[in-house]
C-alpha cells in the first residue's frame, strides 16, 4: 500500500477538487496508521481464484423499456437550483479561450 | 399504537397536526429536523382519496437524503443546503399514493456517511433516553422522531447499519429489506452497491405495512427487484415453533457487557421456550475482522465517484472564483464537512491506480468470500441473530472505544454482513442494559423478507416490547 504524508493527503484531496486545511490534512494523516493496520486485516485472507464482487445480486440486466421518452424534467425545472442561468443554459467561467 | 389503530382512533387532521406540533416541541431538545414542510396542502388533498389508503393521513418524515418535489433537500450537507428537489423520489410518490403526509426531512450523518450523526451539517442530533448521548447513525434523526413518538413511521437508508443500530439505541424497529426490494430512485446516494431504503417503527407489523407500500420494481432504479410484493403484514404470525434460529458466536464472544450479554441469554431461552430451535453458528473469524476495512474501502470509494457531480455549478452552494475549475474548488472546500473530506480523500486512496488491485479489488474479492460465509451458516438456520450492539447509545464525546478492539471490529460492525450480501435484516428492541435500550439484530437469507418480518414479530411478542415512546422532557 502506498505510504502517505500530509503533502500527499492534500494532493490526493486536490484530485478531488477540494482542499484540505492543515489540521485536516494532520488529523486524516493521524488517523490513517489506524485504518492501515484495518486494511492489513485483509492481507490475511486468500483471495486467489476469487472473482471480485460488486453487486450483492449479480444477475444480469435483461430489462430494456420501450424507446419512449418519458420523465422528463422540464429546463424550468432543472435550472431552478442553477446558481447562474440565461436564456436555458447554465452559466459558468469561460473554459475555452 | 400501531398504524392501523391509529388511523381508526384519529383524523387525519389530528394526527398530523399532533405530529407537526410534536416535532417542532422536541427540535430544541433532540435537533432531528433539517427542514420541516407544512402538511395543509397534503392534508387538504386527502379529501380526494380513499380513506382505505394504507397510510390514509399518516404523518411521516423522510431522511434528508430523499427527494420531494419543492421541498429542500440537503443530504444533511452545506453544499445542498439550498437544494430544492425538482422532482420526487419513488419512494416518496408512493408514501404519498398510500396517503401518508410528510411532516419534514430528518437529520442524518452527511450524504448517509456515518454512524454517530454527529457530521450532520445543523448539528448533533441527541438521543430520547439521554440527551447527553448519541442518537446513532447515520439514519438518526428518522430513529428518534419515531421513538419520541413524533411519528409512527420514518425513512431511513442503511448502508453499513445506519438503520438497524440507531433503531438498538432507541428502542424501535430498524428494517432494512433485501437489496433492490425498495426503489432508491431519487434518494441522494452513498455507496451504490451497498445502499439500501428501510424503515424506523415501533412495532414489527408496522414494517411489513411499510414493506408492502414501499416495495416494488422501479424501471427508474436498474437495480430494483422485478419480485412479487408479498403481503408482509398478514405473513407475520410471529409463531416460533421449529424456527431455526442461529446465534452468532462470534459476535457474542467479542462482547464485554456482561448484562448485554445475560440479556441476550435470557431471550435465547425464552425463544426456545416458545418452540425456536436455537443452536451456535460460527462464521470466520479473519472475515469478521475484515469487516469493517472492507466496508470501508468499498463504502468510500464508491461514495467518491458518486459525489463526483457535486460541482455548484449547476446546482448546490456556489463559491465563486477566477475560473471554473477555481469556482468547484472553492464550494467544494466549503460545502464538505470535516468527515466527508476525510471519506473522500481514503476512496480516492483506495482508487489510487497503485492501490486499486491490493486495496480496492482485493476487498471486493473479501466481499465475496464474507458473503458466501453467511450463505453457508444461512443454510442450516432461517435466520441468524446478535445482539445489534454491545452496549447503549455513547456518550457525545465517548473516544474510548479501541478501533483496532475485537469488539469494534466484530460487535459494533458485524450487520454490514446484510450490506454485503444484500440480505434482509431487522433489528427489534431487546431490552435496557445500564438504562440504555438495546435491540437484537436478525438476518435471513436473500428475498426471505417475510419470514424475517414473521420471525421477528414472533421475537417482538416474546419480549412484550413494542409501541414504546420515550418522551422528551422540557
Amino acid at each position: 500500500m502506498k505510504e502517505m504524508d500530509v503533502q500527499g493527503f492534500k494532493a490526493l484531496a486536490l484530485q478531488c477538487r477540494f482542499e484540505l486545511s492543515d489540521e485536516e490534512a494532520q488529523d486524516i494523516k493521524n488517523e490513517f496508521d489506524v485504518l492501515i493496520s484495518q486494511m492489513r486485516l485483509l492481507e490475511k485472507i486468500d483471495t486467489n481464484q476469487v472473482e471480485p464482487m460488486v453487486y450483492p445480486f449479480e444477475e444480469p440486466t435483461t430489462f430494456l423499456r420501450e424507446d419512449v421518452v418519458e420523465n422528463i424534467l422540464p429546463v424550468k425545472e432543472v435550472l431552478k437550483n442553477a446558481p447562474k442561468e440565461k436564456n436555458g443554459f447554465f452559466v459558468t467561467q469561460k473554459v475555452v479561450g | 399504537m400501531d398504524i392501523k389503530t391509529l388511523i381508526q382512533t384519529t383524523t387525519p387532521k389530528e394526527r398530523v397536526n399532533e405530529a407537526y406540533n410534536k416535532a417542532h416541541s422536541v427540535q430544541e431538545k433532540l435537533n432531528a429536523m433539517v427542514s420541516f414542510i407544512d402538511p395543509t396542502e397534503q392534508v387538504n388533498l386527502l379529501d380526494s382519496k380513499s380513506n382505505d389508503l394504507p397510510f390514509y393521513g399518516v404523518p411521516v418524515v423522510l431522511k434528508d437524503l430523499v427527494n420531494m418535489k419543492d421541498t429542500r433537500t440537503t443530504g444533511s450537507s452545506g453544499i445542498l443546503d439550498n437544494y430544492i428537489s425538482p422532482y420526487d423520489a419513488t419512494i416518496t410518490r408512493k408514501l404519498r399514493d398510500a396517503g401518508a403526509i410528510i411532516i419534514g426531512k430528518s437529520s442524518c450523518d452527511t450524504f448517509g456517511m456515518g454512524g454517530t450523526n454527529m457530521t450532520a451539517w445543523t448539528g448533533p442530533v441527541a438521543n430520547p433516553y439521554d440527551l447527553t448521548r448519541m442518537s446513532g447513525g447515520s439514519s438518526g434523526g428518522s430513529a428518534v422522531l419515531v421513538a419520541s413518538g413524533v411519528v409512527p413511521m420514518a425513512i431511513g437508508t442503511d448502508t453499513g447499519d445506519s438503520i438497524r443500530k440507531p433503531a438498538s439505541f432507541n428502542q424501535i424497529v430498524g428494517f432494512k429489506p433485501s437489496y433492490g426490494r425498495i426503489s432508491r430512485y431519487g434518494v441522494i446516494p452513498y455507496a451504490s452497491s451497498l445502499d439500501h431504503v428501510g424503515v424506523f417503527t415501533r412495532n414489527v407489523k408496522d414494517a411489513a405495512l411499510s414493506l408492502e407500500v414501499l416495495a416494488g420494481r422501479d424501471d427508474h432504479d436498474m437495480t430494483s427487484s422485478s419480485l412479487p410484493v408479498e403481503n408482509y403484514g398478514d405473513m407475520c404470525v410471529g409463531d416460533l415453533k421449529g424456527k431455526r434460529i442461529g446465534i452468532i458466536q462470534n459476535v457474542i464472544d467479542s462482547i464485554h457487557n456482561l448484562e448485554t450479554l445475560n440479556q441476550f441469554k435470557d431471550l435465547c431461552q425464552k425463544l426456545e421456550s416458545k418452540g425456536a430451535i436455537i443452536s451456535s453458528i460460527h462464521l470466520n473469524e479473519d472475515l469478521m475482522h475484515a469487516f469493517l476495512p472492507t466496508y470501508y474501502i468499498i463504502a468510500n470509494a464508491e461514495a467518491t465517484a458518486n459525489h463526483s457531480n457535486l460541482d455548484s455549478l449547476r446546482y448546490g452552494v456556489l463559491k465563486e472564483g477566477q475560473t471554473m475549475d477555481e469556482s468547484m474548488i472553492l464550494s467544494r472546500t466549503a460545502g464538505f464537512g470535516k468527515l466527508l473530506k476525510k471519506r473522500f480523500v481514503i476512496g480516492s486512496y483506495a482508487l489510487f491506480t497503485e492501490n486499486q488491485e491490493e486495496v480496492f479489488r482485493k476487498a471486493q474479492k473479501v466481499r465475496r468470500l464474507i458473503v458466501d460465509d453467511v450463505k453457508r451458516v444461512l443454510e442450516n438456520v432461517d435466520v441468524i441473530m446478535a445482539p445489534a450492539s454491545g452496549q447503549g447509545a455513547p456518550k457525545f464525546d465517548d473516544a474510548s472505544i479501541d478501533q483496532l478492539s475485537k469488539e469494534y471490529l466484530i460487535a459494533e460492525n458485524y450487520m454490514a454482513l446484510a450490506n454485503f450480501s444484500g440480505y434482509p435484516s431487522i433489528t427489534v428492541p431487546m431490552g435496557m442494559v445500564d438504562g440504555l435500550p438495546v435491540g437484537v439484530n436478525l438476518t435471513a437469507y436473500a428475498h426471505q423478507d417475510a419470514k424475517l418480518l414473521d420471525i421477528a414479530f414472533g421475537i417482538e411478542k416474546t419480549t412484550g416490547i413494542s409501541n414504546v415512546i420515550k418522551e422528551v422532557t422540557q
